[in-house]
């Protein structure tokens, strides 16, 4: 479903994207673009302060100066009143450098608030997105690639907005806006100052063309060296029970090695690159000086100009050779573009009808017609029809594999049938609103999910406004209220990633009161109580059948003693339904139920947890 | 991506600068040492060529103003180009260095945590993720690491630059010196406060960057259940939120780089303005200083802010690292309080080789608690005056409620903590005047949920002993009822079992650890029973492993399945820390106690289930 390398798209449609991206926030890129010109333009002022004051006032000549020169004195007050006010240069000076600095605090101002706003729109989007793509998209992509995508690929887009574009646009301007003045006031000089910055630009972007592997093998090896530690951690105990740890450090080390060593190949390569490139812009640098200072001393150069031409390659010269590196880094923003438009143009789940059944028809009685579900070419669930009346418990029986989860996926509209209709109260529920039909339903999965957040609100989200006492009634039925108790911080607890960790039975019990919370017209129990100890599986089950009658129920189970009380059972095998009936007619008939059945009591699987 | 990628940073409470800290940091780098001076040397090499540039370049200038292009010009032209050709090999020679004190530096802390991590007790896992522990060895030492040489290099070249640029000045022309010198106070206020407050706006980026990925991941976990709850549009809500929040801090902290630079750009300026201000006043009037003199000045002026900047923002970058640097440190610092003691490292280097590392007795015969207290918390005592005595081919099953101490006593026989009274006596002898790592070399442990380490089946089963042949590993495989699942499996021994062993159900990983540990051939079996739900046929295959499995050993066994039980040698029911009855199945029935209380409840559960009369 997602790609590991973006090469399908041509550039355009990749700069398109982008374009498509800053939406709303054009204006302030302009802005930016406009302010980060007028910047450099004031910058380029400065200089020209010091070569007036050169040229006009601190040496003898007098000579017509270029036209960037004359406009200087001019704006100085003229060669009579700068030599007696020398201060007018230092405020010229000062004055120039703040404007440009003010300008620049807009121009960084703009930026951040267009990009920040370009990519949290984004995050938002992703976010949504994700919400609506289908199960089958999430049975085929990997959790921490999307993660990825989602944190470090809008980074890199961050990144770029908020800077490395900027960057771009800076060296840009930086070395176009000079140009004119340059040859404005002498041609072989400014020959001179620009004659090697191609190939500062162009061994930069060879260069980090060329290391993208070391720095790929690199993150490799790291990569490596995580999951190695990842995975003594996570198995520490086994490593302790064996006394491996010599084993296990020799491992690591050797992982350790490796990345030391790629590690340091890469600075090895960058004290190449950083080394030479410094080499290359100090010759562009010491062309000016010494050609320029050979051109002072024949005469055929002033020395104000001279300074001017110095000042300007300073200002330039770092600025390029960085631009050179953005470039060749360019490709990685339009890699990340591109891995987040994947997830964002997968087709989200599709909104089929609206309906709403009447109030009064909402009993919650529940039909499979002939049923047919495949994952991709391997069927899993095979002309499947049974009819669950309103208020009864269905229980559903079978190996792994059978496809008993299937049917509930099926249920809740996760995945469509290939054939076949699924039917609650008489509507047809690929006609239904999707989410009103999910809100009829509740589920318990043998691994629950939990939110990271407070255990009562862990519950109560599951109906909005219900009060304490509902929510202690829903925990009392799930058995878990006094354990929540026992906890420092009681209902407050924080569970889940952030928080206390659960056992999975204490899990399994929470997601039961959410459920119950919920009041659904249908309660499905995914192997629900897999955890649960059998007494307190006994006491919930009961709870529950005290409020009988409330709704439909399903039910899904290993233990047979968690099945024997359902009003039907239906036994799956490969994806079909080889028996029906109740536990007395099951277990008196020959066939897989027995069979079960069987070897259950002969091996008499049980345990005496109390948790 | 198995590591929790956003464990939330824990930020250092006081803020403050800890040289002690530091010191002990700064101590990892006694190894590298040459690379240590030699970014010191090129620090103060490199800010030495970076003073003599624009005097290099005064001194044409005046060539050239008068004039001259004689040999004076010809030699400081070639001065030049030499000093760019020296700059471009300090920064080739400090690179290199910086990788070998960086790579040198992060390479021992991961060596030193590791081996670490591999000492401490479980109760230092107990209460720390692993994700939280996997980023101690991976960013943060790679952020101290990186951090440390260009700390050095900073450090160096920052103060000697400054003072060259001072000097420099000074000789030049003191009185102008003072004028442009002017911009040191504001400029070294600016940095510091500027600095300060940029530290504090991205912590709060990195927090809410960190929370807003927590939330992501949350979202991509719970997806089903998000939809099952239909609550899509709440989710949305709550994610904008922290969004926003995070978009704020983001801009705040860009924020303040926006002003930040420009001010540090104007007062540079300044120090401009005042030089050709002053300067040229001076040179009007016919004083000692040069154009070329002049316009050295200025450059000074500029490049003045370069090493004030990068001095303050090295040592926020510390202040920034303080949590990780503290972090890993105590890691590295903290003593095991289970480890060998002193008189067996010594006993350790006196044995032969053939026996025991540690020269004692190679057998154990029996195994004895002596009057043992165990806590893990001092105010609720767990075990409490604890005795139990086992030999050769007993198997003990620990029955008892959650809670009870079971898992303690299995977690005690395995050295995995050590008793805080009392004694637990290897034939006699007690165990912590053993070698630790013989001791645990004789156990077969196998834990309620089994973890497998990535890689093939083989590999897995080959962890119980690295010696082993295929052959003894297909034996082993067979004795445990694994060997027709694994050939049926496509792959067979070389299947691929993946991180954490999940491309095989639990049934299947419960087999392969049973038959890692037959491969060890432990004297002392300990085992807590798996109560997750598998499926019957399989569970029926695990239930006849184990009793392979225990045959002849002294096993420990946490007992869930009433077969287990029946089967052990001696069943002890735990309640609160301690034996509450002591027996075997037939001598508990006929004491009608908890134990038979307990029997009968389950057995009456399943008979009422099982429309039979009772067995």
């Amino acid at each position: 479903m997602l790609r590991d390398t973006s090469t399908a798209h041509p550039m355009f449609d990749r700069i398109h994207t982008i374009w498509s991206l800053l939406e709303g926030q054009r204006i302030r890129y302009g802005a930016a673009l406009g302010s980060l010109i007028v910047a450099s333009v004031l910058l380029y002022g400065v200089p020209i302060v010091p070569q007036v004051v050169f040229d006009a006032v601190l040496t003898d000549e007098v000579r017509e100066g270029s036209w960037p020169e004359r406009m200087g004195l001019w704006a100085l007050g003229g060669r009579e009143f700068l030599s007696e006010n020398l201060w007018m240069a230092a405020v010229a000076v000062i004055g120039l450098t703040v404007l440009a600095a003010v300008a620049t605090y807009f121009r960084g101002r703009w930026v951040a608030i267009a990009a920040e706003s370009v990519v949290c729109r984004l995050r938002d989007r992703l976010h949504d997105h994700l919400n609506h793509l289908p199960c089958t998209w999430y049975d085929e992509a990997e959790t921490g690639d999307v993660l990825q995508r989602c944190t470090s690929d809008v980074d890199t887009l961050r990144n770029f907005l908020a800077m490395q574009a900027i960057e771009i646009g800076r060296a840009i301007a930086m070395i176009i806006i000079p140009l004119p003045i340059m040859f404005m006031m002498d041609v072989p000089m400014t020959v001179a100052s620009i004659v090697l910055l191609p190939l500062i630009i162009c061994s930069a972007v060879f260069f980090f063309g060329r290391v993208k592997s070391i720095f790929r093998e690199k993150d490799e090896a790291e990569g490596r060296l995580t999951a190695c530690v990842n995975e003594n951690l996570h198995g520490i105990r086994v490593v302790r029970a064996f006394a491996r740890q010599e084993f296990e450090r020799e491992k690591f080390h050797e992982r350790n090695d490796e990345h030391r060593r790629l590690d340091y190949k890469l600075y090895a390569v960058l004290a190449w690159f950083w080394a030479a490139s410094d080499e290359l812009c100090f010759a562009q640098k010491a062309l000016v000086v010494i050609l320029g200072g050979y051109w002072v001393a024949v005469g055929s150069l002033e020395i104000g100009t001279y300074y001017f031409f110095i000042a300007a390659v300073s200002m330039y010269v770092w600025p390029v050779r960085m631009m050179g590196r953005l470039l060749a880094e360019l490709g990685k923003a339009v890699v990340a573009v591109d891995r987040i438009h994947e997830i964002l143009e997968s087709p989200v789940e599709v909104v089929t009808g609206n309906g709403t059944p009447e109030s009064s028809d909402r009993s919650g009685c529940l039909v499979f017609d002939r049923v047919d579900f495949a994952h991709g070419e391997t069927p899993v669930v095979r002309g499947v029809s049974f009819a669950v009346e309103a208020g009864k418990t269905l229980a559903v029986v079978g190996p792994s594999g059978s496809g008993k989860s299937t049917l509930i996926n099926l249920l809740l509209r996760f995945y469509n049938p290939d054939a076949g209709d699924i039917l609650v109260d008489g509507l047809d529920i690929k006609t239904l609103n999707r989410q009103q039909h999910r809100r009829r339903m509740a589920v318990v999965m043998q691994d629950p999910f939990l939110y990271s957040r407070s255990i009562h609100d862990n519950i109560a989200l599951s109906r909005r406004g219900a009060s304490d006492e509902e929510v202690h009634l829903a925990t009392r039925i799930a058995c878990i209220h006094d354990s929540i108790l026992e906890f420092d911080e009681g209902y407050e607890t924080v569970v889940g990633e952030r928080g206390v960790t659960l056992s999975g039975g204490q899990r399994q019990r929470v997601a039961i009161a959410r459920a119950l919370l919920q009041q659904p017209d249908i309660l499905v129990l995914d192997d629900a109580l897999s955890a649960v100890d059998t007494r307190t599986e006994r006491m919930i089950l009961e709870a529950m059948r005290d409020r009988h009658g409330r709704q439909t129920t399903i039910v899904i189970a290993h233990r047979i003693s968690t099945l024997i009380a359902a009003d039907d059972i239906i036994v799956l095998d490969a994806g079909r339904i080889i028996q029906q009936g109740n536990h007395e007619q099951l277990s008196s008939q020959e066939g897989l139920y027995r069979r079960l059945w069987e070897i259950q009591t002969t091996i008499e699987s049980t345990e005496e947890r109390t948790s | 991506m198995a590591a929790s990628p956003f464990i939330q940073e824990e930020e250092y409470a006081g803020g403050r600068f800890d040289w002690g800290l530091w010191r002990r940091i700064l101590g990892h780098a006694r190894p590298h040492r040459t690379w240590f001076w030699t970014m010191v040397g090129s620090g103060v090499a490199l800010a030495g060529t970076e003073t003599l540039m624009p005097l290099c370049i005064a001194w044409i200038t005046d060539e050239a103003v008068a004039g001259r292009a004689d040999a004076a010009f010809v030699m400081y032209a070639v001065l030049y180009g030499v000093l760019v050709t020296v700059f471009s090999a300090i920064v080739w020679l400090f690179i290199r260095a910086a990788g070998r004190l960086s790579t040198g530096v992060a390479f021992d802390l991961r060596e030193q945590g590791f081996a670490r991590l591999q000492e401490l007790p479980f109760s230092y896992y107990d209460t720390r993720p692993t994700g939280w522990l996997v980023s101690r060895l991976t960013s943060d030492c790679t952020k101290i690491s990186s951090l440390l040489p260009w700390f050095l290099l900073d450090l160096a070249w920052g103060s000697c630059f400054l003072s060259g640029i001072v000097i420099a000045m000074l000789i030049l022309d003191w009185r102008l010196a003072l004028w442009v010198l002017v911009i040191v106070p504001p400029l070294v206020i600016i940095s510091w406060y500027f600095q300060r407050k940029l530290l504090q706006s991205s912590r709060l980026v990195r927090r809410s960057n960190s929370i807003t990925t927590g939330v992501y991941n949350e979202g991509l976990m719970g997806v089903r259940t998000t939809r099952a709850l239909a609550r899509e549009g709440e989710s949305l809500r709550e994610f904008q939120q922290q969004s926003d929040d995070l978009k704020r801090y983001t801009v705040r902290n860009s924020l303040q780089s926006a002003v930040y630079l420009p001010c540090i750009i104007s007062l540079g300026a300044v120090g401009v303005g005042m030089a050709i201000w002053k300067g040229g006043i001076e040179i009007q009037l016919g004083s000692d200083l040069s154009l070329g003199g002049l316009i050295a000045f200025m450059q000074y002026a500029v490049l003045f802010s370069m090493p004030i900047q990068e001095i303050a923002s090295r040592i926020t970058d510390m202040q920034a690292a303080q949590a990780a640097a503290e972090r890993i440190q105590t890691l590295i610092e903290t003593v095991p309080d289970i480890r060998d003691a002193p008189e067996v490292v010594e006993a350790m280097g006196r044995a032969t080789a053939g026996g025991p590392e540690d020269g004692g007795r190679p057998d154990i015969s029996s195994i004895e608690f002596k009057h043992v207290d165990f806590w893990y918390k001092p105010e609720e005592p767990v075990l409490l005056d604890f005795n139990l005595r086992i030999r050769e081919g007993q198997s003990v099953a620990l029955v008892g409620a959650t809670g009870g101490g079971k898992t303690t006593i299995a977690s005690l026989a395995a050295r995995f903590y050590e008793p805080q009274r009392g004694e637990i006596l290897l034939d006699g002898v007690e165990y912590r005047r053993r070698s630790l790592h013989w001791y645990q070399s004789q156990l077969g442990v196998v834990l309620q949920t089994p973890h497998l380490f990535a890689g093939t089946i083989r590999e897995n089963i080959r962890y119980g002993n690295l010696d082993a042949s295929d052959a003894e590993i297909v034996a082993a495989a067979k004795l445990v009822n694994a060997h027709a699942f694994i050939e049926a499996h496509d792959g067979g021994y070389e299947a691929e079992v993946g991180e954490g062993g999940t491309r095989l159900s639990v049934g299947q990983r419960q087999l392969i650890a049973l038959a890692r540990a037959v491969l060890a051939d432990p004297q002392v079996f300990i085992m807590d029973e798996a109560t997750s739900s598998v499926d019957t046929e399989t569970e029926q295959l695990i239930q006849s492993a184990i009793d392979t499995v225990l045959k002849g050993r002294i096993a420990f066994v946490i007992a869930h399945r009433l077969s287990t039980i029946r089967s052990a040698d001696v069943i002890l029911v735990i309640d609160h820390g301690r034996i509450v009855e002591q027996g075997s199945h037939r001598d508990l029935l006929d004491a009608k106690g908890r134990y038979w209380r307990l029997y009968t409840r389950q057995e009456a559960e399943e008979e009422g289930a099982r429309h039979r009369p009772g067995t």
